[in-house]
């Protein structure tokens, strides 16, 4: 397993190097200079050209790019141009802002989809399937971002029963978690129902009805457990993105995750920030891809680690 | 059982609510929160060229700019001038402290400018004190600042938020961490903590006696602690605003002021901003190259519709170059002289210029809703006069870049400065190509623009500055369009709210039950 589990990181790598090229052109490729951020529109040339020479900027872009590749391999993701930061300082300040609401944003929305999605398929076509299915319907057709400003308004600024905005207590928690766990649980829900859909009329199902096994343990033994399957991809991505950061969730809430850094610092031109933090972006997507590769294992002993 | 477990936990939960870090807070200490809509990058005000508020308050200055935009003193007590214009000398208070409970000395200023002119520090500042030759220290409490040349508005930049007097040792003493973690001035607030992107939690210096006398309070703030918070959402910020999550918006949206308005537990405050709106174009290239194609485009814009739809009338039309909050400088004749609207008169002109089936060109600005209606406006307006444009919009920084290759025809650009130096920057051909965006070079705007700024005095500054914007109308190097006002919003718990056309002072304040 562990062999396997190199082999799979030293495959990643050619991504993460692919990654970096790639956002290190579309960055400089871009119009913008990220000293007109930090000086303003008041300055004189000279000063201007100086702040560019000690930022490394006037350098050509191979220059730069290698800069910052040598760098990475020495653990340093490079300063912040407009903060004049070590970015890891900037990203490790930033990280558990974003990782709290993503694992409770994952809790919400893979707690009610699975159930949900469970009970839609093993009562298909009844009211209950059409409750479950309606409900996520609803919860796909809003935009996160509106469903977000709804539930500010009606619960934070109407009800006064949280914080409108801000971050540090489990109540700031509560609003952000919702807007995107239920419009995620939506969309995860009715994969579930697909899949378990898909599962319950396999032969093997079949054998355990006529075997007279009990309907629980039809479902939760044999179903589900297969089912599960591709709700495990979903998850490995998943992790990935909601560790990203929601930069829409971010703004409305006022939150300081990774999202509005990142946002920031592409409005601003602060490349090194920008880099730093797609590379900590990738790497969790990639992790999450890892994660739902050994959890496949777990679930379907068919699967070895070849 | 279960129900009983969906008790406990609804009631641990319901009680640990009470327990919140906001509940935490002493019941008698007096918190303000501001909210804004970005926060700062770095707090290290000598490397920076965007400036907290927070700056204003953790630092003093030299000098200071009281509620009429007149110089006073500040951390100098006075200060004299040679007969030949060319050494300033400031007396310095004595016993003020810097928060670390260093006494401040001329050391103090001399490294603060000595820093910004080091081309080391890559200061954003350095190129506006570049005037200085060289700081003297006279004594521990007189300083000399000797001068290349004449320079009146030295004032204006001893008295600017990057010119707060920092404490010689801030950069020795914490290394990178300064500006970040640690920010240490002599001012009626000390930094407390700063967690990035969510607020900046500012307590208020108790050894503070030292106020400008133009200020009510000169001693310590009556506030105890101010919150500067960072909500990028607007109509998040106005909720926050309404519930007293927030007490005074330094910027109000112009969509939300009527509603803001209707609420009696907000004030909103309005007052003379030092900012200007206009449009101008690449005065290098055809057709603007012609003085009849720019008057035509002056006499094509309808300003009154503008300030009034567009901007919801929190603006009032503009014929100079120079906000009249800049008492001193602004040309009182401007709307007299200026351009009015005139779309006859403006064919005529293009006829004369030989255009009169009007021409085609592009209109660019910034990506912002209200540049975004500005356009539209304009283009419209444009159109009646034959002139077809067709729209660009940029994000910031793509903007600037362009406007830096020189790509623009006509576009749109709002200044926000409080000073006349703002032409200097925008209008001397040493400033091409940027930030002379309009591509003007000529001798005679450079010559009136130098006059103004290396007068003898501070009159002659401004008699000379009046007889730049004059020439500049009379050749319509821009398309001044409107002036908007500043709104602040202030909820009523905020008593002794004073406007003050660049800044706030909360040590000035105070904050009811």
């Amino acid at each position: 397993m562990l062999f396997y589990l190199i082999k799979r990181i030293i495959s990643k790598i050619p991504i993460l190097f692919g990654m970096t090229i790639i956002v290190f052109l579309i960055l400089h490729l871009a119009p913008g200079d990220p000293v007109d951020m930090i000086v303003g529109p008041n300055v004189t040339p000279e000063v201007y050209q100086n702040i560019r020479t000690q930022l490394g900027l006037d350098k050509p872009l191979i220059v730069q790019y290698f800069k910052f590749l040598a760098n990475i391999f020495q653990g340093n993701l490079g300063e912040s141009i407009l903060q004049g930061r070590p970015v890891l300082e900037i990203i490790k300040e930033r990280i558990p802002v974003t990782f709290t609401l993503g694992i409770t944003i994952l809790i919400i929305s893979f707690g009610l989809a699975i159930p949900a999605g469970i009970i839609a398929a093993i009562n298909r076509n009844t009211w209950k399937d059409y409750l479950c299915m309606s409900g996520a319907l609803l919860g796909m057709s809003m935009p996160t971002f509106w469903f977000g400003l709804l539930l500010l308004y009606f619960f934070a600024y109407k009800l006064r029963l949280f914080p409108i905005s801000g971050y540090g207590t489990w109540k700031h928690l509560v609003l952000p978690a919702l807007a995107m766990g239920l419009t995620d649980a939506a969309i995860t829900a009715r994969m579930v129902r697909s899949s378990m859909l898909e599962i319950i009329r396999q032969d093997y199902i079949r054998t355990a009805r006529s075997k007279g096994l009990a309907r629980q343990v039809i479902i939760y033994q044999h179903a589900l457990k297969n089912a599960l399957i591709p709700i495990i991809t979903l998850l490995g991505m998943k992790i990935g993105w909601v560790l990203g950061g929601s930069v829409f969730l971010e703004v409305i809430f006022s939150r300081p995750g990774i999202g509005r850094l990142m946002i920031n610092a592409i409005f601003a031109r602060d490349y090194p920030v920008v880099q730093g933090a797609m590379l900590v972006l990738t790497t969790s997507i990639i992790l999450g891809n890892m994660l739902a590769d050994l959890l496949y294992a777990v679930i379907d002993p068919r699967i070895r680690f070849d | 059982m279960f129900k009983k477990k969906l008790t406990i936990i609804l009631l641990v939960s319901f009680l640990l609510s009470f327990v919140s870090p906001l509940t935490l807070a002493a019941e008698n200490e007096k918190t303000l929160v501001l909210a804004y809509d970005k926060g700062p990058e770095t707090m290290d005000h000598i490397k920076t060229g965007w400036y907290s508020d927070a700056l204003v308050w953790i630092f003093d200055r030299l000098v200071s700019r009281d509620y009429n935009f007149q110089y006073k003193p500040g951390l100098a007590k006075r200060w004299d001038v040679s007969a030949d214009g060319l050494i300033w000398t400031f007396y310095l208070r004595e016993n003020v402290k810097f928060h670390n409970g260093e006494p401040l000395t001329a050391r103090d200023v001399k490294w603060t400018f000595d820093t910004i002119l080091d081309p080391k520090t890559a200061s954003p500042f350095a190129g506006d004190m570049d005037v200085i030759k060289e700081v003297v220290i006279r004594d521990q409490h007189t300083v000399d600042i000797e001068l290349k040349y004449t320079f009146p508005n030295l004032l204006f930049n001893l008295s600017a938020t990057a010119a707060g007097i920092a404490w010689h040792g801030s950069y020795q003493e914490y290394g990178s961490d300064y500006g970040s973690k640690y920010v240490i001035g002599t001012g009626p607030y000390m930094l407390k903590e700063w967690r990035k992107g969510d607020r900046i939690i500012l307590d208020k210096n108790p050894d503070y006696t030292w106020g400008p006398e133009w200020m009510v309070n000169q001693g310590p703030a009556l506030i105890d602690q101010v919150i500067l918070r960072t909500i990028p959402e607007e109509n998040v910020l106005i909720m926050e605003l309404e519930t007293g999550g927030v007490h005074i918006s330094k910027t109000v949206p112009t969509t939300f002021v009527e509603r803001l308005e209707q609420n009696a537990e907000v004030n909103v405050i309005k007052g003379e901003a030092t900012k200007l709106g206009y449009l101008a174009y690449a005065c290098d290239q055809e057709p603007f190259t012609d003085i009849r194609v720019r008057q035509a485009i002056n006499h094509a814009i309808d300003r009154k519709p503008i300030t009034l739809f567009v901007l919801r009338d929190l603006a009032k039309p503009a014929y100079g170059y120079l906000p009249p909050a800049l008492k001193d400088e602004y040309l009182e004749t401007s709307a007299e002289i200026g351009y009015k609207y005139n779309p006859e008169r403006a064919r005529e002109l293009l006829a004369a210029a030989g255009l009169e089936n009007g021409f085609e060109t592009t209109l660019s600005a910034d990506n912002s809703s209200r540049s975004r209606r500005l356009a539209e406006v304009i283009q419209a307006q444009l159109l009646e006069v034959g002139i077809k444009t067709k729209i660009q919009l940029y994000d910031s920084s793509g903007y600037v870049a362009m406007l830096k290759e020189g790509k623009q025809e006509l576009f749109i650009r709002q200044y926000s400065w409080p000073n006349a130096d703002i032409l200097d920057w925008f209008l001397l051909s040493s400033q091409m190509p940027y930030p002379n965006h309009s591509r003007w070079v000529d001798l005679k705007t450079d010559q009136l623009i130098n006059a103004a700024a290396t007068a003898p005095n501070w009159e002659e500054r401004a008699e000379g500055y009046k007889k730049a914007q004059q020439y500049l109308i009379e050749q319509a190097v821009w398309c001044p369009i409107y002036v908007p006002e500043n709104v602040i919003a202030v909820r009523k718990e905020v008593k002794d709210f004073k406007y003050h056309p660049w800044m706030f002072f909360p040590s000035e304040f105070d904050l009811g039950k």
